[in-house]
Order: C-alpha cells, then structure tokens, then sequence
C-alpha cells in the first residue's frame, strides 16, 4: 500500500512517533474518517501531543492482515524455514496480529483514555504510581523492550483517576518506541492533561535487541527520566519522588 | 548424527532435501551463500511493508534503516539453522574415566516462538553421566545456542538438546531442564507477567533411576 499524496513533511520528521507532535501519515482512503492533515512543512506544537488523532483503526487492521501475513512468510521462507510445515502454518497471520498488538497505541486516543477521569480535588501533594509493567517494541531493530515505569505528579486542584496513568503509559508504549521519547511522550501528556505543578516519569526498562543480539549483555538495563516544573526546579521534590519509587 | 524424527520436525527435510541434519550441511551451506544476500534484501522488503501496514511512517528518522536491521536481527536469531553439531563438538569430545554426574546449569537461553514469532528466554540446565568420554564444558552451552536460535517450540528444543549430547557421547544418562518465560503469553494474549514455562527430557540413568533424577534437581533447581 502506498502512502496517501497528503503525506506531509517528506524529509522532515514531524511525525508523532518522532517528536511530540500530532499527526501521522494517513492512511489512504477505505478506512473511516480520516483525520485532519496537518499544515505542510511546520511541526504542530509539542502543546497539541494529547489531542492527537487516531493513525489507525480496527477495520485498518482488518485489511492490512493478509499483506502482512504475506509479508511474514516472506520472512520465514528467507531465514530459511519451512513455512508448511505444521508448526508454522498459521504462524504469518498469529505473527501479523500479534504485531497489530504491540502497536496498538496508534489505535487510541489520550483525549479517550482520560476524558471522564478528570476530578477537581483539593490535593497538592505528591502521587506516585510506581512499578507499572510496560512493554514496548524497538523501532530500531522490532524487538520487544520491557520493564516498569514510575509516574508521580503534583497536583494543581485536578486530579486523574489512577488507573489511567497506566493507560497513558499502555497507550505510548503499544508503539515502535525509543525510550527517550517514550518517557517524554507520557511526562507530556500528563502535563497537558492536568496542568500539575510537576510531573516526573522514570522509566526502567530491559532491551532484548542488545541482551538477544548484538552486544549481548544479559543484566543491562536502560534508565530514563523526564521531569517538568516543580520537579525539575526543585531538587527536594525531585530527591523526594526518587526516594520513594526506590523503596 | 541421525534422528529421522527431528528431520521432520524442524521442517528442514521437506524445504532443503538434503541432509538428514537438524540444519543445513556444510557443502549445502556453501552453496546458499550467494543467495544469502538475495535473502536479506527478500526479508527487508517483507519488514518495510510490514511497518507501513502498521500505519507507520516508513521515511522518519528513526524507522529508514529499521527494515535492514529488522532483518538482520531476524537472522541472528535464526543463525541456529546454519550451523551443525559436528562442526562444534568434533574435537572437544575426550576420554576420561569419569563416571559421576556433570552439571552446567543456568546456561542462558534465548530463542524466538515459532508460532508468534516473539522472543522466549530462560535458563538451561543440562547433565550427564559420563561413559568413559566427556565434552569441553562450553560445547554444552554451544549445543544450547544452535537449537534455541531457531523458530522452537520449548518442548522440542529441550528435546534436541538431550538427543544431541545422547548422540555425540553415549553417556550413561542425559538430563536438560528449561525454565523460560514467553513474551507471547507475557505481553499479549493472557498477559500473565510472572508466568513461567518449565520443560525436561530424562534419558538413560536420569530416567530410570529416581534417586539419580533427585539428585540432580536438588543441585539445580531446589535453591
């Protein structure tokens, strides 16, 4: 399938699994309505990330299953495996939705995921949810990354329902990731969201592409963190939330 | 080595019709070279349609190279296929008169689920009784690395690696255990996190004899 002609920013990476902004390449026309392309040549504001629309759909999924399916006995054919033998014969089309899966963030929306949980309370001190498992695909060589991401954030007389910190991280995550952008990609979203008075993300994540391959270092692990406002201006708040994800 | 069974199994009789090796022989591989690179590029077409049926930009930054690479990737974690036991074990098998158990355990493991094509990874546990001959301890890791770096199936891979040192040494009993973990249960489908698969062959004396067996689970696995 080729790319829709509206495909902007050819060269330029404005894409959202580049930077935070919105608006990926859209699919062509036989999927539902179409979102609105972007202005050519400019990069939305990382202000819109939250907003940003949907590049995919249930019925995208539906007709891209058989090209790759295709696509995935090609694979196994070339590492050199029988693709009829019994084990292997339904595999292309296991291995096509199980991909589907793993990028199912495209699928979602962050505006969906947390518009009702929204609550007006008179909190501001510090909630962490910690340890919350996240598993993400590479971009660079398609294998699995995964690990746990902590979130803690100071409310400003809103607060979120809990759980959809967790699916914030699910929704950015079930994505080609890398974790740099991944962890900004969730500080951010939060951020638009409530407008809190800081926010801080850790994430703590295991790369199968340098443990299965390449360098292969079994115990290596990938930290990241992204902190905005008051965790980022003020070190006691910063010392505070580190301390508590640790323990 | 010959086990006719196992030549069907991995699918290798049917598709390359040569040998009756778990993997390509040496003289057949030879010959594949020059289609080797025909392969790849084969492969990395297959991953650039995969990404953009994705819905993915294919010509950001961060994704131009990702089909190479993918594919690369791909065929490290095949590399199992290319390689045979005779080439790894031929000159490390020695007479010893060693008669007791010898264990290597918490062998690491990695090898891709052919039904998902998604990584499972663990620990290999592997023992023998020796029969007047022994192998260079690496070789059992190394037998490890051939079988697991294919399309597997965790019941099938733990079996090729009991016939494999059953064939190469005659021992008087070969015991492998494998505990892993499966990202296809793990980060989709059911999504159970602490789940874990364990499988085992016992031949020989392992299998026969209880006490045996006992023994080298309490040196294994019982912490």
């Amino acid at each position: 399938m080729e790319h829709s002609s509206d495909k902007k920013d050819a060269g330029t990476s404005s894409v959202v699994n580049g930077h935070c902004d919105a608006g990926m390449v859209k699919r062509p026309a036989g999927g539902p309505s179409q979102p609105p392309a972007a202005e050519s040549g400019s990069q939305r504001p990382v202000i819109e990330s939250w907003r940003e629309d949907r590049t995919r759909s249930v019925e995208d999924n539906e007709m891209s299953l058989p090209s790759l399916a295709a696509a995935y006995t090609t694979i196994l054919r070339g590492l050199g495996d029988d693709p009829q033998r019994q084990g292997l014969l339904k595999t292309p089309w296991r291995a096509a939705t199980a991909m589907q899966f793993f990028t199912k963030g495209y699928q979602e929306k962050i505006i969906d995921v947390l518009n009702d949980a929204i609550f007006d309370e008179d909190h501001d001190e510090m909630v962490i949810v910690k340890d919350i498992d996240m598993f993400s695909m590479c971009e660079h060589h398609l294998v699995p990354i995964f690990g746990r991401v902590h979130i803690g954030y100071l409310p400003n007389k809103r607060v979120l329902g809990l759980s959809k910190l967790a699916r914030i991280v699910e929704i950015y995550s079930r994505r080609l990731q890398v974790q740099e952008r991944l962890t900004k990609q969730i500080a951010v979203a939060i951020t638009e969201a409530l407008q809190p008075t800081g926010v801080g993300v850790v994430i703590e994540a295991t790369h199968m592409c340098m443990v299965m391959r390449g360098v292969q270092k079994m115990n290596s692990k990938t930290i990241t963190s992204t902190m905005l406002g008051v965790f980022r201006e003020d070190p006691k708040t910063r010392d505070e939330f580190l301390m508590l994800i640790r323990s | 080595m010959e086990y006719q069974h196992d030549v069907e199994i991995n699918g290798e009789d049917k598709y390359q019709n040569i040998c009756k090796h778990n993997g390509l022989c040496k003289k057949e591989k030879d010959s594949k070279d020059d289609t080797d690179s025909n392969k790849l590029s084969h492969i990395e077409k297959a991953y650039t349609t995969i990404l953009s049926e994705l819905g993915e930009d294919v010509d950001r930054e961060g994704l131009r190279r990702t089909p190479l690479r993918a594919a690369k990737a791909m065929e490290f974690f095949t590399k199992g296929y290319k390689e045979t036991i005779q080439d790894i074990l031929n000159d490390a098998i020695f007479d010893e008169d060693h008669d007791e158990m010898v264990i290597v355990k918490d062998i690491d493991l990695f090898s891709l689920c052919e039904h998902h094509l998604v990584p499972f990874f663990g620990k290999a546990h592997i023992a023998y009784l020796p029969n007047k001959k022994v192998v260079g301890l690496s070789k059992l890791a190394r037998i490890v690395e051939i079988y697991s770096r294919r399309l597997q199936v965790q019941e099938r891979l733990t079996k090729q690696i009991a016939s494999a040192i059953s064939e190469a040494l005659e021992p008087a009993g070969v015991a492998v255990v494998i505990e892993a973990v499966h990202m296809c249960m793990v980060m989709r489908g059911v999504q159970k996190i602490n789940a874990s698969t364990v499988t085992s062959v016992m031949l020989g004396t392992f299998q026969d004899n209880p006490i045996t067996r006992k023994e080298f689970l309490d040196l294994t696995i019982r912490k």
